[in-house]
């Protein structure tokens, strides 16, 4: 039987992408199915100038700053993807169509897009503890090989400091961390004032590990601090996968097919046939490979494997960082004028080790807060909209975004479960419920009292707590978890589906526990790991 | 017939958006950003209830109405069209290069403290203010 592919790849995210460039560079045939929409609205629109400029210029602004149909004028309150702007909205476009999910308790975020929600990643890149990885089921030795390899191919700046061991392991060999703005900077001088009573409450503090370029990599330029990051990615100073998707496509052993919904495999001797729907036409696809490699997100692998193995299982456990933040006021920056260079990127990074031994550790990422507009800001005040403008131009310099992510574990009253459903697009669709414990909900209001108590002691005065809805961290995991044993509904350690002979997982289904540490980079790591798995043909 | 209506639907929202922007940045409004806030409105074909439209009316008699009953609403209804009418034009603002200094963030004197404890010490007065307002024009139309 004539094969169409030697390898597939579903899905074009950070896990697609890596897995798919990892393949391509040994050599071997490769094709990558995604649905790929794309912003063909505003990114031409956006001048390649800084913030303020434009600002103060463009007269054109309000249709990517508010966008055309005016959807950057949030009014339902949002709470989770503030950073999904206009020009980011098309991250999201149709995934309420194409990926329908029904759920109470749960509101995960799915990309149709080029480059998937990696489009919108905030970029901090964390390479996890030993412990961390054990927990999460992965061999430290295999995964930091291709933490070194993806590390140097996206390009990782940052600094070894105090946030060095919870960072970067032992990859020291990264490009200079970006310049912090003032805000920041007052921030970590108070830290190193007051270090000793907070490494004494396990507090430590230290420059981001963004996947950003201070110094120019091949056609990518270094950080020009223009506080775009959130509107358009010019440079391509921030690594997005799409990157490398428009890398390989120069290859001639890549193929990259759009608009294909991938819906379920079949196994047959010697391959694997992939049922596809093409989301432009409607029609039924058939493709054939040696290897399939699903990397469309955790939800989406779900739904793949569970359509597969006709919905033989009822629940899939999953796994989903809790996430809150803590608008604060930087009480040494009031009533200050702000840098006119900076970036939208978290700049600090706080750590709480309170086990001392880099596991479960607590993060919150620091932010300063200008280019999202100071009138989503004066929205949420109790205020009249007239006053509170005018208290809020002052604040504005002070203002610091603490965004606290907290450990993950996973529980029974966390899973997902694909069920029928005539009416959508797949017929079907994903249910599912996310209940945190008593005992997880003390964990984490504990901690954000520590990180409350840390930011006091730093200057910066929380305002208030927002808890997002489960679902809002946007990490997401655990659903076919690691197993030794080749049963369904598993994923192997060498990335194998469980059950299977040709089929591998590279994206975060496998994962175990989700730590605080962003979990982008780990799961680049594991995609690379997983595609040299492929090769091998364990 | 229909051209007419629609004029007078425009005329409505130009008139709304003078006098939100006369008392959100206390500048007179350009016709672009005019002209935007027609726009959005027309987008968001806003259903007001009977309430909101007498709150609405009440506003558009005078700045102090409007801040009054904005304050009040913040407290008591948040989530009112009559506020999101109100912060659609701050958005239209604040995206618009005649309007971004009342956004920008300045150097500020010490003596600036002042202006802002009167403030603080205004948006209260209003809010209390408001809320009375807001209950009376709740209870008159039930």
């Amino acid at each position: 039987m004539h094969l169409n592919f030697d390898y597939l790849v579903v899905g074009s995210g950070a896990t697609g992408a890596i897995a798919a460039k990892t393949l391509v560079d040994k050599g071997v045939q490769v094709g990558l199915l995604d649905i790929g929409e794309e912003d063909n609205v505003y990114k031409d629109l956006i001048p390649n100038t800084d913030f303020l400029s434009i600002r103060k210029k463009d007269t054109e602004q309000h249709r990517y700053f508010l966008g055309d149909q005016f959807e950057g004028i949030p009014w339902e309150t949002t709470r989770v993807g503030s950073q999904l702007t206009p020009p980011r909205s098309f991250l999201t476009r149709f995934s309420e169509a194409f990926f329908p999910f029904d759920s109470e308790s749960f509101q995960p975020l799915e990309s149709a897009a080029k480059g998937g929600l990696g489009g919108g990643w905030g970029l901090g890149s964390y390479v996890f503890s030993k412990l961390e990885l054990e927990a999460v089921g992965l061999s430290d030795y295999e995964i930091n090989a291709s933490y070194k390899e993806i590390m140097d191919y996206i390009g990782v700046s940052g600094i070894y400091d105090d946030g060095g061991k919870y960072g970067l392991g032992s990859n020291k060999k990264i490009q200079p961390a970006m310049k912090l703005d003032v805000n920041h900077q007052k921030i970590l001088k108070a830290y190193q004032k007051n270090k000793y009573k907070l490494n004494k409450n396990d507090i430590y503090v230290g420059q981001s590990v963004l996947a950003l370029l201070t110094e120019d990599k091949l056609n990518r330029k270094a950080v020009q601090y223009r506080d775009m990051g959130f509107w358009s990615d010019t440079n391509k100073s921030a690594y997005r996968s799409w990157m490398t998707i428009d890398e390989l496509n120069k290859k001639p052993n890549f193929k990259y097919h759009k608009n294909c919904l991938v819906t379920k495999f079949e196994e047959f001797d010697g391959g694997v046939r992939v049922f596809v729907k093409r989301t432009d036409t409607n029609e039924i696809q058939l493709y054939t490979c040696k290897k399939l490699i699903l990397s469309p997100g955790v939800l989406g692998t779900a739904r793949i494997v569970s359509r597969s193995f006709d919905y033989k299982k009822e629940k899939l456990p999953i796994l989903c960082n809790p996430y809150s933040y803590m608008p604060c006021i930087n009480r040494r920056q009031l009533g200050k004028k702000v840098d006119q260079h900076q970036t939208s990127f978290a700049q600090l990074v706080m750590y709480l080790d309170d086990q001392k031994n880099n596991f479960d550790v607590g993060v919150a990422a620091l932010f300063s807060y200008r280019s999202l507009l100071l009138f989503k800001l004066i929205k949420e005040t109790p205020l009249n909209f007239a006053d509170a403008r005018i208290i809020m131009q002052f604040l504005q310099s002070s203002f610091t975004i603490a965004g606290i992510h907290h450990p993950e574990k996973g529980s029974d009253n966390k899973f997902i479960s694909l069920t029928k459903d005539k009416d959508s697009y797949t017929g079907d669709k994903l249910v599912g419920q996310y209940i945190l414990s008593e005992k997880e909900l003390f964990k984490n209001k504990n901690r954000e009292k520590k990180f409350k108590s840390a930011l006091t002691t730093l200057g910066c005065y929380p305002m208030k707590t927002i808890q997002t809805p489960a679902g809002g961290s946007i990490h997401y995991g655990g659903t076919l978890p690691f197993s030794e044993n080749n049963e369904l509904f598993h994923v192997l350690k060498n990335g194998k589906l469980g059950g299977t002979k040709n089929i591998y997982v590279a994206d975060g289904s496998g994962f175990k526990y989700l730590p605080a540490k962003g979990v982008t980079l780990t799961l680049m790591a594991n995609a690379n790991r997983v595609a040299k798995n492929v090769l091998k043909n364990e | 017939m229909i051209t007419d209506s629609l004029n007078d639907i425009e005329g409505v929202y130009s008139r709304e958006a003078e006098l939100f922007t006369a008392y959100l940045v206390s500048s007179p409004l350009n016709e672009r950003e005019k002209k935007l806030y027609n726009k959005a409105m027309i987008h968001f074909d806003l259903k007001l209830s009977n309430f909101e439209k007498e709150l609405l009316k009440k506003m558009m008699k005078s700045n102090i109405n409007m801040a009054t009953v904005d304050a009040g609403l913040a407290i008591l209804k948040p989530s009112s069209l009559v506020r999101r009418k109100l912060f659609t034009m701050l958005a239209i603002l604040e995206a618009s290069p005649n309007y971004t200094s009342h956004f920008f963030s300045k150097e500020y004197s010490w003596s600036y403290y002042f202006k802002l404890l009167y403030v603080g010490v205004r948006a209260v007065c209003r809010t209390i203010a408001g809320v009375f307002i807001v209950k009376k024009i709740e209870r008159k139309c039930i």
